[in-house]
């Protein structure tokens, strides 16, 4: 073999694992799921392959409802992390000092504790006559036979808390990775410092903002935990359904062809923010 | 794929069915029936092997009966075997008691936290035929209905379990297993009313109280429509361990009319004990053993078995098909049906126990526990608690499919 030739082989030797991983893992489970969601039958005598594309119509028209609950509960938890965060990030790549490492450990810590527990915690924390709602009733934030858990705030607080540290470090980075003489020189060119912000730090920061809020909207969108633990039947999300259709229905082709609505509509809304926020990749923010 | 058609789904499941419902036949009738409906499935089978998911009626009855006749699972060192069951259901010193007695290593996995979800876990290796790596494993009635009917279980050779004529009367012969050749009971509970009394003020009797509008909001029923839809029959004088899916549907409508003027704060599984602990809610469908547990930590916490009746569930144990350690497995059902075994698991998990004979054993020994009506029920309680009904697995996903439609899933 030339040399020529080997070299242009190396890299692919070196992407060989991962697209095999890839492979494996992706392209097989998924062409599987795409085939199972155009199958017809019942559990009892076996489902086979007869391209009832008509699953993904009813699908829709019979869920959208838990699409639009998830999509914008989902959206309302990016939101309110990217609220939280940005300072919180902010902060921590400017101003924490010797402080920062501990920040950051702060923030992870909470990844260090399953999941499911951490929510079921949010259970005990937010109980109709705990602390923390008795707290809320006496400032009147909660009505006097209202309550927290079991409503449409209480999930979506779920996922807001859940997923926060997935806009906190891409973040972080991206704050971090801004050269502070960029922001020197526009005060220095008479910018008050809230326009050094809006023209220098926030839009150098977009990158992270972008890998945030996608880090953060995709896993939303699609958890069923949250509503399964904080909510009730009127909240339920779609991946609660697609569970609901997996496990329990046994109702495999619509359990599929939700999910390969669900994929096709967040790939299309990722489309579209990126080209709004301008970002040209997302590994920009993630490096 | 029109070669389905010229086979009558709904005959093999009729076959299967009445084949199923008759206790005793004949040997010649065994064989005829049984052959009809081998050669029905067996068609079935080469036609959906061929592609898409396999469907069940693939597998038979019939077969899984002649194996059960001449079963036989030779004496054989233990070994390492497996026994999965859920969560704090065992005390784990039998266990180790088990291992010094016999030898071999039991290796006991607490991984059963739901029927459907464990079902899913292994579904695809039991319709594969190939060992799911288990040689016990403890699922609910309708669940090991389902197995059964799937024939998803090995037979258990009973003359390795000689205990087994300890089982209590009422439970030797269920819907599924007319003559427990595949299953055997690990323990009972009752769905009934758990209440907290000092947030209804007064002692609760009536499955009625669930849907008093009183309540409103602060009620929980099961999203398991078996137990839901069933204590709503027995609610209506309706005998629901013989209910048709029509009855059930029609229960499941009921709840779902509750549920949109609000009475239901959740449907939930087993995590309805939160709720009533923190006082979240007044009532809630609950569990008998669940109630033992919570109130010694709580002693408001009561549970009523309603007098319209109860559903009972059972948990069973069974070996699943093609089984690698049967003998193993059932050495663990003869040891665990011994009453001083099964007094000490009683003692332990506060279910209703299937073996007869441990109350005299736990009076000895705790006698707080043996006058437990929640564990040991008195004869009219006993009398008017019901299994579960059986249909078949299409019936069964019309009803699954009702129930999530209520459940907002």
């Amino acid at each position: 073999m030339s040399l020529e030739r080997r070299r242009k082989l190396i890299p692919w030797m070196f992407a060989l694992p991962g697209l095999l991983w890839l492979l494996l893992f992706f392209a097989i489970p998924l062409i599987n799921q795409a085939q199972v969601s155009l199958m017809s039958g019942d559990p009892e005598a076996g489902y086979t392959l007869t391209w009832a594309f008509d699953t993904y119509t009813n699908a829709i028209s019979d869920y959208k409802e838990q699409f639009l609950r998830s999509f914008l509960y989902a959206g309302v938890a990016t939101v309110v992390d990217l609220i939280i965060a940005f300072p919180l990030a902010y902060f921590m790549a400017y101003k924490a000092g010797r402080w920062r490492n501990v920040m950051l450990l702060l923030v992870v810590l909470p990844f260090f504790m399953s999941y499911v527990l951490r929510t079921v915690s949010w259970q005990l924390i937010l109980a109709d006559h705990g602390w923390v709602v008795e707290r809320l009733r006496d400032v009147g934030l909660v009505s006097e036979n209202g309550r927290v858990l079991a409503t449409g705030t209480a999930v979506v607080a779920g996922l807001a808390y859940n997923f926060l540290p997935f806009m906190v470090l891409p973040l972080y980075v991206a704050l971090e990775r801004i050269d502070r003489r960029f922001v020197e020189a526009a005060t220095d060119l008479y910018a008050s410092r809230a326009t050094a912000f809006r023209k220098v730090t926030l839009p150098l920061a977009l990158p992270g903002i972008f890998a945030g809020s996608l880090l953060v909207f995709i896993p939303a969108t699609g958890d069923y935990v949250n509503a399964a633990l904080l909510g009730t039947s009127n909240q339920y999300m779609i991946g609660n359904v697609v569970q609901s259709k997996f496990l329990t229905v046994l109702d495999y082709p619509t359990a599929a062809a939700l999910s390969f609505i669900l994929m096709t509509v967040i790939l299309i809304g990722i489309a579209i923010y990126s080209r709004l926020l301008g970002t040209r990749t997302l590994t920009e923010a993630a490096v | 794929m029109t070669a389905v058609s010229e086979v009558d789904p709904e005959r093999v499941e009729r076959e299967i069915d009445r084949f199923f419902s008759e206790q005793r036949w004949s040997r010649r009738r065994f064989l005829g029936r049984g052959a009809a409906a081998a050669l029905m499935a067996g068609g079935l089978a080469q036609v959906l092997a061929a592609c898409g998911i396999d469907g069940t009626a693939a597998r038979n009855l019939a077969d899984l009966e002649r194996q059960a006749e001449r079963v036989n699972h030779p004496r054989t060192d233990l070994g390492d075997w497996t026994f999965s069951n859920w969560p704090l259901y065992i005390d784990k010193s039998v266990i180790r008691a088990f291992n010094s007695k016999y030898g071999g290593h039991c290796k006991y996995v607490e991984e059963i936290n739901d029927n459907n979800e464990f079902y899913g876990k292994v579904r695809q290796q039991l319709a594969a035929g190939v060992p799911i790596g288990r040689d016990i494993v403890t699922l609910t009635d309708y669940m090991a209905s389902r197995w059964v009917r799937f024939g998803y279980v090995t037979p258990i050779d009973k003359r390795n379990v000689p205990n087994s004529r300890n089982l209590v009367r009422n439970l030797r012969s269920i819907n599924y297993d007319p003559r427990r050749q595949f299953t055997l009971p690990w323990q009972s509970g009752a769905i009934g009313i758990g209440y907290d009394i000092k947030q209804t003020g007064r002692e609760v009797r009536s499955l009625r109280e669930l849907f008093d509008p009183k309540w409103k909001g602060r009620v929980t029923l099961f999203s398991e429509p078996y137990d839901s839809a069933g204590s709503v029959l027995l609610m209506e004088g309706v005998d629901a361990s013989r209910a048709t899916l029509d009855q059930m549907l029609g229960a499941i409508e009921r709840i779902g009319k509750a549920n949109d003027s609000g009475q239901f704060r959740r449907f939930t599984g087993n995590d309805y004990t939160t709720d009533l602990t923190k006082g979240n809610i007044a009532l809630a469908l609950a569990y008998s053993g669940d109630l033992v547990q919570l109130q010694s930590d709580n002693p408001n916490m009561r549970f009523a078995y309603p007098e319209e009746g109860a559903m009972q569930f059972t948990d069973n144990m069974m070996m699943p098909a093609k089984v690698e350690h049967p003998y193993a497995a059932e050495t663990m059902m003869n040891y665990v049906y011994e009453p001083e075994v099964a007094a000490k698991i009683c003692a332990y998990v506060n279910y209703i126990s299937p073996v007869e004979g441990i109350k005299e054993i736990l009076a000895r020994s705790d006698p707080e526990i043996a006058e437990n009506e929640l564990i040991f029920p008195p004869d009219e309680v006993r009398e008017k608690l019901h299994s579960y009904p059986s249909f078949t697995t299409r019936q069964e996903q019309q009803m699954y499919e009702a129930m999530a439609q209520v459940t907002g899933a």
